[in-house]
């Protein structure tokens, strides 16, 4: 039983990593830009799909892991410019709408070009197989992802707190005014923060891919997920949807040991908690 | 008020020609998704909330019917009557924890919740069938006949709308659009906006919950697809197209839907990239829906007439 | 009499103390005004009595009453009513309307009435009219309420207030963003509400308050600097040194 329980924690930190790259990169976005990307878990899929694009095409792993997010990068740019840009003047319900019809559109995409069913990816060679802990013995990739996750968030810390380009995109999430009276281009910082958030759904697709596999449906399965990572945090902290993200996780995880079925649900009692006990959010201030 | 009139009369008329020119089972789903879009422009219109999870009410009212059927063999006046219920208390709630955010939060967890039903649905499958969808939903006796079915949703439909015209005049439907228009203002006037948007919450998921029962009869199945939150988004959809600034625009919201996704998956199983690219175009350039583009219509006409 | 009363009432946004311990008295059916430079606390004292702010300590007593932190849409019931600062109207719905939503608000019918049809209630019909006809806009009552011209708005913005017959009128800064001739006629209608309403006024144009009011305290620094009748303000070294010292 503790070996379970500690694999099964393991892998909710695991997970719990990757809901918190989806989860801070949709904060960013909701901070800067005040949407809610309903795209986001389509972007996740699109990280994904590349990765198996590259690894069909090129070969490697970890090309793959390199190349896949920039192409997200750049498809969640040309959502950016070519479609939300242009509704910045509408209410922000007909960006959201677009959004989503965005991200019908492309997970149709996916499947027209990659087929309806699901595949996987195998992990590199030399991350193969499992390693012992002592306690119990645990895939090596997922160690790695786990490794790999943490250095991203702490490279996105220092990128927000340690740089010029940093500090616009968190006086944008603070107070957008400002951004704009410090005469930057605010259509500049809004696609890049987009960008940024679709470098975070698509290195986290891709990192998944050998954990989850791939299927079309995987974005529009993790985009709830996402959301509720960012209600539970509370608006435009980063710092806060990383934990929620690992505490969703984790969760989900750990119900899987007693009660399979309900490991989704619990996820949404938590959310339903959170609300009740603290509307703001866990890290909100308002 | 006279005008109302005239747009009833109109809708009864268009309900007979309806089984004329369409399979009465289409008519038929039109009619209930024509309930359930004018629902949703309650909130959406009228309150100014946009709520991305109204399938967790069509759904629940779908399931409650299908397994009142499926198990006991439930009379269908004890099953409408159980289905409004039940969705007024779940609105209630859902709704009572969705309004203490506002703007894209409130989005947020109507989607997300929508969501967390949609995984009780598809995990339970002892209950609900699952993924597979409950089977076995058999109308009764006397509503067996497609034709009978049919007459049967537009009497209920045409009821279902004539209420929620009453709503939308009384003081209630004033006080949404003021708490669209202006929260602060209306609560400065005596008004608690949090229970007016619970209101207008109650009161869409309450019809949405019916229709989802109705629906149930249908096709005789429960689809999972009932409560899963793009079901949501199609409801969205039919509101927006149709016009949300108009009482009766998201009934044509709901006959363009349902026409589209019948002639659609005719000759491309790919339905949902067709209704993608069609709701980015009415987002990027017709926000005002079918309603304005008949508006912009009948206004040139009206130039050209005056010129010539 | 006084019909409203405020004790030693501190508001502090972390450190910075917006106010910091007033004590005033209204007295009924006089216009009292609250004047002070631009950040001496006036709309944060303004809207700890509105009930949009929870003040940090002290007591609002509205007819010998502690209504200290009421949410703000209790207010109307109890005879309060307000006008804003930035013309605050529902665009959407036509002149009448608007003026409608607050008559329902203060309705003693409002409960039982909830479904007919929202223009047959009995008895609004009368007060809407009054409170358009108090501000001069009842040939206006069909129209969209969005295609008023400003000044007309901000009329229409008092009718709202007007319309739940209140016994206490909060005006915050009825004329700010108006033109000359718009102000003007809002201080006409200031001035035909005087006496028949209490009337507290949030203002920092002098010459207006100076005009019309009975009482003035002057805020400065979140606390009270003076007090007394216009003459009494206008000779008070204190003020002018709290004005012309920011303008100097």
């Amino acid at each position: 039983m503790t070996f379970l329980i500690v694999s099964q924690i393991i892998n909710g930190v695991v997970t719990g990593m990757l809901y918190a790259l989806m989860g801070v990169g949709l904060t960013l976005i909701l901070g800067v830009l005040n949407i809610p990307n309903f795209a986001h878990g389509v972007l996740y899929a699109f990280g994904a799909y590349f990765m198996l694009a590259v690894t069909q095409l090129i070969g490697g792993f970890w090309l793959g892991v390199l190349i896949a997010p920039f192409g997200v990068v750049a498809l969640g740019m040309l959502i950016e410019y070519f479609g939300v840009r242009q509704l910045y003047a509408a209410h922000h319900d007909y960006q959201l709408l677009f959004l989503f019809a965005v991200a019908l559109i492309l997970q149709e995409a996916i499947i027209l070009i990659w087929g309806p069913v699901g595949t996987s990816i195998l992990p590199p060679e030399h991350l193969a197989g499992a390693v012992n802990l002592g306690v119990t013995i645990y895939p090596k990739y997922r160690l790695a992802v786990m490794v790999i996750t943490a250095a991203i968030v702490i490279a996105l810390w220092l990128f927000l707190t340690r740089t010029n380009v940093g500090a616009i995109v968190r006086a944008g999430i603070e107070n957008r005014g400002m951004v704009e009276v410090l005469g930057i281009d605010v259509q500049k910082v809004f696609l890049l923060t987009f960008g940024i958030g679709a470098w975070l759904a698509g290195i986290a697709g891709s990192l998944a891919t050998p954990i989850m596999g791939l299927t079309p449906s995987m974005g529009f399965d993790i985009l709830p997920i996402t959301f509720v990572v960012v209600v539970i945090a509370g608006l435009g902290s980063v710092v806060g949807a990383i934990l929620a993200g690992i505490l969703i996780g984790l969760a989900q995880s750990l119900t899987t040991i007693w009660f399979p079925e309900a490991a989704q649900v619990v996820i949404y009692l938590l959310m339903g908690l959170t609300i009740i006990l603290r509307p703001q959010g866990l890290f909100g201030k308002r | 008020m006279r005008r109302d009139r005239y747009s009833f009369l109109l809708l009864a008329v268009l309900a007979i020609v309806a089984p004329l020119v369409l399979r009465p089972v289409i008519a038929a789903e039109i009619l209930i998704f024509a309930i359930v879009a004018v629902a949703n422009n309650i909130i959406l219109g009228y309150t100014g909330l946009l709520s991305f999870g109204q399938a967790t009410f069509f759904g629940v009212g779908a399931y409650i019917s299908g397994l009142m059927i499926v198990h006991w063999d439930a009379p269908l006046w004890l099953i409408l009557p159980t289905a409004v219920a039940a969705n007024v208390l779940l609105a209630g709630v859902i709704g009572y924890l969705c309004v203490q955010r506002i703007g894209l939060y409130f989005i947020m967890l109507t989607f997300a919740f929508n969501q967390m039903f949609y995984f009780i649905a598809y995990s339970w499958t002892t209950l609900t069938g699952g993924e597979d969808g409950l089977p076995g939903v058999q109308r009764p006796e006397w509503l067996r006949d497609d034709l009978a079915f049919y007459t049967f949703v537009a009497v209920l439909a045409l009821i279902c709308l004539a209420l929620m015209k009453r709503i939308v005049d009384s003081p209630w439907g004033r006080l949404f659009q003021a708490v669209r228009d202006n929260p602060d203002r209306a609560a400065a006037t005596g008004h608690n906006v949090r229970l007016i948007k619970l209101t207008s919450f109650v009161v869409a998921g309450a019809f949405t919950g019916f229709a989802g029962a109705v629906y149930a009869l249908l096709y005789g199945i429960v689809p999972v697809d009932a409560i899963y939150w793009l079901r949501s988004g199609d409801i969205v959809f039919m509101t927006l197209i149709g016009g949300s600034g108009n009482f009766f625009g998201p009934v044509i919201g709901a006959v363009f839907f349902i026409w589209l996704s019948e002639t659609v998956s005719l000759f491309w199983n790919r339905w949902p990239m067709i209704l993608g690219i069609v709701f980015a175009l009415v987002v990027l350039f017709l926000r005002g829906g079918i309603v304005e583009v008949l508006a912009r219509i009948a206004g040139v006409m009206r130039r050209r007439r005056d010129a010539g | 009499m006084a019909l409203l009363e405020i004790r030693d009432l501190h508001k502090n946004f972390g450190a910075v103390a917006a106010v910091a311990g007033v004590t005033l008295s209204v007295e009924q059916g006089s216009l009292h005004a609250i004047i002070g430079p631009n950040g001496a606390g006036k709309t944060t004292f303004f809207n700890c009595i509105t009930g949009e702010v929870a003040p940090t300590r002290g007591h609002v007593l509205f007819d010998g009453r502690d209504i200290t932190g009421s949410p703000p849409h209790r207010l109307p019931a109890l005879g309060i009513s307000r006008s804003f600062q930035r013309t605050s109207i529902f665009p959407r719905l036509s002149v009448a309307e608007n003026v409608w939503v607050s008559a329902y608000g203060t309705h003693p019918l409002a409960a039982g009435a909830m479904l007919r049809h929202a223009d047959t209630i009995p008895g609004l019909d009368e007060r809407i009219r009054d409170a358009l006809h108090e501000v001069g806009l009842e040939r206006h009552a069909g129209r969209l309420a969005d295609e008023l011209s400003h000044g007309d708005q901000r009329l229409l913005d008092f009718a709202i207030a007007l319309a739940a017959s209140p016994r206490l009128l909060l005006l915050d800064e009825p004329t700010a963003g108006l033109s000359r001739s718009d102000t003007q006629m809002v201080i006409e209608l200031v001035e035909r509400l005087k006496g028949r309403y209490t009337l507290v006024l949030i203002e920092h144009k002098m010459d207006m308050v100076m005009r019309v009011s009975d009482r003035i305290s002057v805020m400065y620094f979140g606390r009270l600097l003076a007090e007394g009748s216009p003459e009494a303000i206008r000779g008070d070294l204190r003020v002018r040194e709290a004005y012309l010292g920011r303008r100097a």
